[in-house]
């Protein structure tokens, strides 16, 4: 890992701790609802300041927190064209599959790659703390996997043109 | 599997389980080629001893300019027949009982028909090459493709192959950019100096086709020159060869890219079934042996949850 993924992942890691401080808490707008405030945004009071944990101007995590639901998103590094569709099909396969994954959104929010929502249902039935490992290895693994993704086309592409040319000799 | 074949090995196939079966069985199959080359193998109407195999070329006219006929004429004389519908633009007639001892050897050779065919402008600039005139030959242009096409010429020196090839998606583009990228590359390589030297180019078309009309020059379309030496083309078998293999670019060149695209999709599928392992464990597991409880008809009793945790890990990675 390099020098500067350690601090900015475990100022993820904490930031996002502390913000998984959920209760249940009913819609007071409407009578028997009880739905993520920090989606529905129509209870000002329980809005949380939203927080950017950012390590470059390509790299950012914005945490949105409120009473009973917590939004993270994340923006990945795309250098180039290759990693711009390497990130975004990534992504777009992951969220095509986001009942599986329970905490993940089907749509990131804007200028992100990627949302997940955790709210006070997820935290009293799962284990907080490995909820927080999940979205934290999944930062680490999509960068990872990306370089390698782009590692191995260019490698396929030197043998397949390496091989075609020397027939000719 | 890295490298494509010149011949069409389905094509191959079905010739010759017709040619080797005991008794002759009507048949009416439709193949596809590279290029959109369609071969359509039928038996004959009136008799069912005669094989028929018509070929819709959408090319075949622009080929027959640069000497195609008479390349069909030489291999496949003894079979060539007048075509009779309209739609094909070739016609080959077996007689089934008159086939000559080597079969699989007819068969291979009818299989590299479209190949055979489409070499005649290759053939023709070898030619002009040889005939050691000034100047450059006439520029030959085969629209193999709708919106894309192979331009052929002949130099005092050295022949110039030039295709331009269409990239229908975004991705496409992208990925064909990298292998493009490394066809021009390669050659910096000290054992494969000798192939012919590449040249891409994106939007622009290289200056040999520059002055002709309606040429598409926006992001989706690549070109793509190959230079060949004489010594590509100097004697007869590794002409053959060349001309084999320098067809055979464009479906090389998207094949590569679907195979990449296919790998990246394999990749990501084993990802996405690691990282659900990792969500998994953030659910408590609920069915351990010291809580299961039973009823007093011997049932388990289970606890009801709520939607989301019903389905136990072991089921959701079930249905990957």
């Amino acid at each position: 890992m390099s020098n500067t993924l350690r601090p900015y992942l475990s100022a993820v890691r904490s930031s996002l701790t502390a913000a998984l401080c959920l209760e249940n808490f009913a819609s007071q707008i409407v009578e028997k609802h009880n739905v993520p405030e920090v989606e529905a945004g129509n209870t000002k009071e329980v809005l949380l300041k939203p927080l950017i944990v950012s390590r470059n101007e390509n790299e950012q995590v914005l945490i949105e927190g409120s009473i009973n639901s917590v939004r993270v998103s994340i923006r990945i590094k795309q250098a180039d064209d290759i990693e711009r569709i390497l990130a975004h099909k990534f992504t777009r396969f992951l969220m095509m599959r986001a009942e599986n994954f329970v905490i993940l959104r089907r749509v990131p929010i804007k200028g992100y790659d990627i949302s997940f929502l955790v709210t006070n249902f997820h935290t009293e039935q799962m284990y907080k703390h490995k909820l927080v490992d999940f979205i934290i290895e999944f930062m680490e693994e999509v960068d990872k996997e990306i370089s390698e993704m782009k590692l191995s086309l260019n490698a396929r592409a030197r043998i397949v043109a390496e091989t075609y040319l020397s027939q000719f000799v | 599997m890295i490298l494509l074949e010149p011949n069409s090995y389905v094509l191959e196939e079905t010739l010759l389980a017709r040619f080797n079966s005991e008794k002759p069985e009507v048949v009416d199959i439709t193949l596809v080629d590279f290029d959109n080359v369609i071969y359509h193998v039928q038996t004959s109407a009136e008799q069912r001893t005669l094989l028929n195999l018509s070929v819709e070329m959408k090319y075949f006219n622009e080929v027959c300019a640069y000497g195609a006929e008479s390349i069909l004429q030489r291999e496949y004389g003894d079979y060539l027949v007048p075509v009779a519908n309209s739609q094909y633009q070739i016609t080959l007639q077996f007689n089934l009982e008159q086939l000559p001892a080597d079969k699989a050897g007819l068969a291979k050779h009818v299989s590299m028909l479209k190949r055979n065919v489409l070499a005649s402008p290759f053939i023709r600039a070898f030619e002009y090459w040889e005939s050691q005139q000034e100047g450059a030959g006439p520029l030959m242009a085969t629209h193999y493709r709708e919106n894309e096409a192979i331009y052929v010429q002949a130099q005092q020196d050295r022949v110039t192959v030039i295709f331009s090839t269409l990239f229908q998606e975004e991705v496409d583009r992208v990925l064909g950019k990298v292998f493009l990228q490394e066809f021009v590359d390669a050659r910096r390589q000290a054992a494969i100096q000798n192939a012919p030297q590449v040249f891409y180019s994106s939007r622009e078309a290289p200056l040999e086709i520059r002055h002709l009309p309606g040429l598409r020059q926006d992001e989706s379309v690549g070109y793509v020159s190959f230079v060949l030496f004489p010594r590509h083309f100097a004697d007869a078998e590794v002409r053959e060869k060349t001309i084999s293999q320098i067809q055979l670019f464009r479906d090389y060149l998207h094949y590569h890219i679907k195979c990449a695209k296919a790998y990246m999709h394999s990749r990501m599928r084993t990802r996405v079934k690691e990282f659900l392992k990792v969500i998994n464990r953030a659910k408590p597991d609920r069915t351990t042996a010291a809580s299961e409880k039973r009823t007093a008809s011997g049932r388990y009793f289970r606890p009801q949850f709520r939607q989301s945790s019903a389905t136990s890990p072991q089921q959701v990675e079930g249905e990957w």
